[in-house]
């Protein structure tokens, strides 16, 4: 999973979905850790501002 | 700040300064725990995720201050698809609406003046059980830190991930989260400029849309849960839409936000050895509104006491502390899970049936008693009531 940081509204609810902890927010940058990533596409599902690509 | 983090020893570490996390230190201290609380934007409050509704403060002993309070409330109204508005004031409906960066941080300084200690632009990335407590490991300006704490206190909200880290199961279901997106806009004409307005049906599938009263500005926002089209885009659509009668028409956005409001209902287990879990984090949220302030600020307070409580008696195994899981539920949980079963009615119905059920409502309530609500509308559209039996 990527994140299109442009798209991005920095709110968190991707990484409240993502069980494999492979996302985090820091401050205003969502940073996605790829090797914990199973592309479940939990993320994409509730991203209010369609940010978040495979 | 950074003696706070470094190698230094609490009673008590809060992760998370909203209003769970800064009522819950705020408790943890006047009850004589030595507490730390870790924020870790470098603003407390900010991003806003939130439309800042809030009913009564004063049950928390807070008094409305101007500083942050922008609009009194009365009550709302409940739009069907067909344009039908229920009126819904009286009893219990009022309120405010907040500046939801200012009450944060106000609520924050409130806890600091009862003796926390803050660490802000300190995010908590582990948790280590060191036998006798928590290591908790904080990154601050590209460090590592660790402090130590006998008990853990998770109010990081949405995100979730702090219990996660301490074993427990707290991440949400993402067919059970709202996806919002929201502007704050001014030059907006209201219902009435102390009423919430509340849309329902295909503008918004399976939650709602809101126009909340703040001052000089109105808060235009929605929640969805769909899996093939943003928030963003129903956002969008609905401030056109012929349902506002052109009321946003010279409407400008002064402020957007967006989030993911957890409904799903509450988590399993909100306790274990050292550890507690409050707010959206533990899904203490309102799953018919989404509605979280009031709840986060409420269990946050219990978690505090029975934080402070444990202290003093020098027991923070999972025995002691599931007192605060006990006096939450005992308040909270069968209102949380009555309304989990009312949003799944909700949401199964089509447009057409909300407006049966709006034509079957009385044009004004003092109250939502759904029940009561389901009775009636049943009686008038017999229809509906392979949804609500189960209600009745
Ligand atoms: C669009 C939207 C509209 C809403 N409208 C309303 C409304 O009108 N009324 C209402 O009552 N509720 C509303 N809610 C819900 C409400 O915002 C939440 O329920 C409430 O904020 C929960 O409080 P909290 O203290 O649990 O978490 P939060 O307020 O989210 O606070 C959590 C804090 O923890 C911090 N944090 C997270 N991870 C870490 C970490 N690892 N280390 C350090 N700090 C961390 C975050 O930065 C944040 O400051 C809305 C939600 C959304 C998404
Ligand atoms: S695809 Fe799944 S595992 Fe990957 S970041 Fe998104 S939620 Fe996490
Ligand atoms: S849900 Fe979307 S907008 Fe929100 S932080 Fe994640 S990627 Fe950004």
């Amino acid at each position: 999973m990527k994140v299109n940081h442009e798209k991005c509204g920095y709110c968190g609810a991707c990484v409240g979905v993502c069980n494999k902890l492979a996302i985090e927010l820091v401050e205003n940058i969502i940073v996605i850790d790829t090797e914990k990533c199973n592309d479940c596409k939990s993320c994409m599902m509730v991203c209010p501002l369609n940010a978040l690509e495979e | 700040m950074r003696e706070l983090i470094n190698n230094a020893n609490y009673d008590v570490v809060v992760v998370g300064a909203g209003p769970g996390g800064s009522m819950a230190s705020y408790y943890a201290s006047k009850n004589g725990a030595k507490t730390l609380l870790i924020e870790k934007s470098q603003e407390i409050g900010e991003p806003v995720r939130c439309a800042e509704a809030i009913p009564r403060l004063e049950d928390f002993g807070i008094i409305p201050d101007p500083q942050f309070v922008r609009n009194h409330i009365k009550g709302g109204y409940l739009i069907a698809p067909n344009g039908k508005k229920i009126e819904v004031k009286g009893g219990k409906t009022d309120g405010h609406v907040v500046e939801r960066k200012i009450f944060d941080k106000y609520l924050a300084i409130r806890s600091a003046r009862a003796g926390t200690k803050m660490a802000v632009k300190s995010r908590v990335v582990g948790l280590e059980h060191n036998g006798d407590g928590y290591d908790v490991i904080i990154s601050h300006l590209g460090e590592e830190y660790t402090v130590k704490a006998k008990i853990v206190i998770a109010a990081d909200g949405v995100e979730s991930s702090v219990a996660e880290m301490a074993g427990l199961k707290s991440k949400k279901i993402p067919t059970q989260v709202c996806s919002c997106a929201e502007y704050e806009m001014t030059n907006v004409k209201l219902l009435d400029n102390e009423m919430m307005e509340f849309y329902f049906g295909d503008i918004c599938p399976k939650g709602y849309a809101w126009i909340f009263p703040k001052g000089d500005t109105a808060n235009v926002g929605l929640g969805v849960i769909d899996k093939n089209k943003k928030a963003i885009d129903y956002l969008n659509e609905f401030i056109e839409h012929p349902i506002l009668e052109g009321r946003l028409k010279d409407a400008t956005p002064i402020e957007f936000k967006c989030g993911g409001a957890p409904v799903g209902g509450p988590i399993e287990k909100t306790v274990d050895d050292n550890i507690m879990v409050v707010g959206d984090a533990a899904g203490q949220i309102s799953p018919l509104s989404g509605g979280g302030i009031y709840l986060s600020m409420s269990c946050g307070s219990m978690a505090g006491e029975v934080a402070a409580k444990s202290i003093k008696n020098n027991n923070y195994s999972k025995d002691a502390l599931i007192e605060y899981e006990n006096r939450w539920k005992e308040k909270y949980y069968d209102i949380l899970m009555a309304e989990l079963k009312y949003k799944n009615v909700l949401q199964k119905l089509t447009e057409n049936e909300l407006n049966a059920l709006a034509d079957a409502m009385d044009e004004k309530l003092e109250e939502v008693d759904v029940k009561k609500i389901a009775f009636k509308a049943v009686k008038k559209a017999p229809s509906l009531l392979k949804y609500f039996k189960e209600i009745i």
